[in-house]
């Protein structure tokens, strides 16, 4: 996978089949319904009861729009990559307009594969000895793939320095 | 216009009106998942810190557990806690002590 600046916003080319359905699971992780995701992305926030019950009320419900609104932003986004002129990759444009909302969807794809796939702290060092599954180990590198394209957006990482993007043939 | 209000209208609305007068802190705790980079540029954002002061928050949150984001009124205590959740820092409320 490669990243190029272009005006309109970041193209991403060369995606794999596999990383092009890991990038449109990005719309289901930021609305599920499963209780360990829905616990880190609308946290409880106060520690009354009363105070948090009234924020469960008022705030949460936009929150869920914001949530929604962004999935379907991106889901748009990721329905109208296009196969590239050689083969089976795939091409993805993020534009200028929407990069905001990509890097916190991203940023909340994470967050929610991090709660479902039960990973710690010591799973996310690459380097990590920690015992894991096959899934685990499918998760840990979606979270990786994730975090550079993250990085990309933010202008962290040069287009030089990224290089050829690790990809996920796995 | 002014209201006479009586003396059970007064006491009734005290006790609200002194939480919400009292300052709350907004905290931001450390994830295993977020960038760095990440945190500071949603804290620029949001409270429109500069780079160095929302990098020294980003830090204290990494280093420590948590930070102390920002302190005052409990709407704008509120607001600054949905924006910053609204970016998936985890981020809570808490009256601070009297």
């Amino acid at each position: 996978m490669w990243v190029a600046r272009v005006d309109e916003g970041w193209l991403f080319g060369d995606l794999s089949p596999r990383t092009a359905e890991i990038l449109k699971g990005i719309p289901m992780l930021l609305e599920s319904e499963d209780q360990r995701v829905r616990a880190r992305l609308l946290p409880e926030t106060l520690d009354d009861a009363a105070h948090e019950a009234d924020w469960r009320a008022h705030a949460v419900p936009e929150l869920e729009r914001l949530f929604a609104s962004r999935a379907t932003l991106v889901g748009r986004d990721l329905a109208a990559m296009r196969k590239m002129q050689s083969g089976e990759k795939l091409l993805l444009l993020v534009t200028n307009q929407h990069a905001s909302a990509w890097l916190a969807a991203l940023n909340a794809a994470r967050l929610a594969l991090y709660a479902l796939n039960d990973l710690t702290a010591q799973h996310m060092d690459m380097d990590s000895a920690e015992p894991a599954t096959p899934q685990q180990l499918q998760a840990v590198a979606s979270i990786h793939l994730m975090a550079e394209m993250q990085s990309v957006l933010m202008g962290e990482e040069t287009l030089e320095s990224c290089g050829p993007m690790a990809d996920l043939d796995l | 216009m002014v209201r006479v209000k009586t003396k059970e209208q007064t006491e009734t609305k005290s006790k609200p009106e002194t939480a919400l007068a009292r300052p709350w802190n907004v905290i931001v705790h450390d994830d295993p998942v977020t960038l760095m980079g990440y945190v500071t540029r949603v804290f620029m954002q949001v409270f429109g810190y500069d780079e160095s002061k929302a990098r020294k928050l980003m830090m204290e949150v990494h280093k420590t557990g948590r930070s102390i984001v920002w302190t005052g009124g409990r709407e704008q205590a509120e607001t600054y806690v949905q924006k910053l959740q609204a970016h998936h820092l985890l981020t809570t409320l808490e009256l601070v002590d009297a």
